[in-house]
């Protein structure tokens, strides 16, 4: 280290005790050695560190109000130096916050890792899931497009079906009857400060819990085995994670570059030629609402409120109830088997609600 | 003069010969220095003062004093301190290089005896209590401000029958709608459908007789005759307030289809298939001898089997 360098190390180190802390950040031993497999949750938070970054650019430019919305966001695509890639990348970027989350819970669930003593990691990382979805959902409004417009209308209005409380809530997040500034504002307000805030906050403490109980490690191998092959998390795993962050931002840049943002016309009550449809990593929860067991009051409950909540329910008690301490998921053919049907589940619904657009016109 | 380091198992040599081991070493929280060791001897644990020491070495420490003066220093008690394990004294670990749970800090004075530390505890939580919830009703007036805005019952000109060639088909009626929202002053293009009833439609659409429409208060603001041949529908889809389109479809004909989650509708709005839980909604409807359609736009909440109106 430069003399400088190692001065000003010195210097910090005296104070805060540097060291303990670099050791405790990066000297973290991996049983069983890094892996491929455990670069999700690092990209997650990479992920998120790129939409906070974009997200407050965009903030520069951006007017929430429902008459300046539409107008600002335009502006940044086509006048601000730069602004379509900012916005686009910002938009992808949600994609594959949604992709990098699903498949972080997936190699949870397969490994086994929600059990015990993580169950609390497990709690706190369903809170994150919901999180990610909210920001979606709030994130979408407000470019005051249609696609925008209508989403939320649609989305709102499920939301609304929640017995007792859902007209409140529907009530408070469209600030009046009917979707209009308010609406906007409260989005805007939700998806720029409460959500970051609740995600930072929860994040931390998941990371904090993980260190706390400890990584899992893999399902196989004796303790001599693991004992052989464990190395610290700096630097063959943080090594990893920084490959799958780079191949994850070219992936989002290319998007960005060969998809662009494109807006729909303005919002409003009209929906004209335009057929309402959620982001895509709503659509299956879309294309369950068209099914007939899910019509009327009941059916309309059922499939956008209690079914979902139900599976994150189910979610929650997954550790309470599966406390066998095998972790191989080649001998837990249960839960190989739910986690194939939901994501079988989820793929059908998503494909066929895309095949159903061609029968709209 | 340079902190102290003894041992922990150090043998301990008075000036008479060897007396026991150190079995804790009390560092001060203040000067983060070694001001004590505790030495076994004879069974008893004595606390033998730093400046005591004379050398320490690698496996003994070496006492300035005699066996008899160790004895004549005061007994430990292990309930006047804490390891430094069970407080948070920054760099108290680094200085002193003995195992946590060895080093021992003096337990405060004031914190050992603290009679009311049950009453501190909830008088905490009381204060904390007394900040926050003066603040929950104010905050809830503050946020709720918004939701429940009074109906707007203004007639709306949506235009002119003349646009109405075919009778019992759906004609789709866009007009501006300006309104107050919030402090801006906009407009927005709304639409709504209107279709010129045959009798035998007219007759679906009215199944009851007249329909009547009330403000808050519940007081009937207008009736619509079911003689009136034109029918105004909402241009929201009561199933989850979509906007619903005049369609042709293979089986069911001309048909009201909404593309969100495909409830269809006929010409009188009964639902024919798809998730809708009731037919669509019908607005007050005035139409002048001009032949100029006026609306109120009434907006009911949608997926509900009734009619509950929210604007």
């Amino acid at each position: 280290m430069m003399p400088l360098l190692q001065k000003v190390y010195d210097f910090v180190d005296e104070r805060i005790d540097l060291k303990t802390l670099e050791a405790k950040m990066m000297k973290e031993p991996i049983k069983g050695g890094s892996r491929w497999a455990y670069v999700f949750g690092s990209v997650l938070l990479f992920i998120f560190i790129m939409q906070a970054v974009t997200g407050v650019l965009l903030m520069f430019y951006y007017i929430p109000s429902a008459d300046h919305a539409y107008a600002s966001t335009q502006f940044i695509i086509h006048e601000v130096d730069y602004g379509w890639f900012i916005l686009s990348y910002h938009f992808w970027g949600s994609s594959a916050m949604v992709v990098m989350v699903f498949a972080h819970m997936s190699q949870v669930f397969l490994w086994g890792a929600y059990k015990s003593p993580r169950e609390m990691i497990w709690l706190v990382g369903l809170a994150l899931f919901g999180i990610v979805m909210a920001f979606g959902f709030t994130g979408y409004l407000l470019p005051w497009d249609q696609r925008a417009y209508w989403a939320t209308t649609v989305g709102v209005e499920i939301m609304d079906k929640t017995p007792i409380v859902g007209d409140f809530m529907a009530r408070f997040l469209k600030g009046g009857p009917t979707p209009g500034q308010m609406t906007l504002s409260r989005f805007f307000v939700i998806h720029v400060m409460v959500l970051p805030g609740a995600l930072m906050g929860l994040a931390g403490l998941h990371l904090f819990l993980f260190r706390s109980a400890g990584p899992a490690g893999p399902f196989r191998g004796t303790p001599e085995e693991l004992k052989a092959k464990t190395d610290f998390f700096f630097p063959r795993q943080v090594w990893k994670d920084i490959v799958a962050m780079a191949a994850v931002f070219l992936t989002i840049s290319s998007l960005a570059l060969i998809e662009p943002v494109v807006l729909l016309e303005e919002a409003k009550p009209d929906p004209g030629d335009y057929h309402p449809e959620p982001e895509w990593y709503f659509l299956f929860l879309f294309q369950l609402l068209r099914w007939k067991i899910f019509s009327g009051e009941l059916g309309q409950f059922l499939g956008a409120t209690a079914i979902p909540a139900a599976f994150m329910l189910l979610l929650a008690a997954l550790p309470f109830i599966d406390r066998g301490p095998e972790r191989n998921i080649f001998k837990r053919p249960i839960a190989l088997l739910s986690w194939t049907v939901v994501m079988i589940g989820i793929l059908v619904l998503t494909v066929s609600a895309i095949i159903n657009r061609e029968f709209l016109d | 003069m340079a902190s102290v380091q003894p041992k922990i198992k150090s043998k301990v040599r008075c000036v008479d010969g060897e007396i026991g081991e150190i079995v804790h070493v009390i560092a001060d929280p203040i000067s983060l220095e070694v001001s004590h060791i505790v030495v076994r001897a004879n069974g008893t644990q004595r606390q033998v003062p730093v400046a005591t020491i004379a050398a320490v070495r690698d496996d003994s420490v070496e006492l300035l004093c005699n066996a008899a003066q160790v004895s004549g220093f005061p007994e430990h008690r292990p309930e006047d301190f804490l390891t430094s394990k069970q407080v948070e004294i920054p760099h108290l670990e680094n200085k002193v290089h003995v195992e946590p749970g060895d080093l021992l800090v003096p337990f405060p004075v004031l914190e050992k005896s603290c009679a009311r530390r049950n009453f501190f505890a909830g008088f905490i939580h009381v204060i904390g209590a007394l900040i926050g919830l003066p603040l929950v009703w104010p905050v809830l007036r503050f946020i709720m401000a918004p939701m429940y805005a009074p109906y707007d019952n203004r007639w709306l000109k949506i235009g002119n029958v003349s646009k109405i060639k075919t009778e019992d088909v759906g004609v789709q009626f866009i007009f501006k709608k300006s309104f107050k929202d919030s402090v801006l002053q906009r407009e927005e293009d709304k639409n709504h459908w209107v279709v010129k009833a045959t009798p035998e439609t007219l007759k679906k659409v009215y199944p009851q007789g007249d329909i009547s429409f009330t403000d808050e208060k519940g007081d009937v603001i207008w009736v619509n005759k079911q003689t009136v041949p034109y029918v105004a529908f909402a241009g929201k889809c009561p199933h989850l307030g979509c906007g619903f389109k005049w369609r042709t479809h293979k089986k069911l004909g001309q048909v009201f289809l909404c593309p969100c989650h495909l409830s269809i509708y006929d010409n009188s709005g009964k639902v024919l298939d798809g998730p809708a839980p009731r037919p669509l909604d019908v607005l007050p409807i005035k139409v002048s001898a001009t032949g100029e359609i006026e609306i109120i736009d009434v907006e009911y909440k949608s997926g509900k089997k009734e009619l509950v109106r929210i604007a």
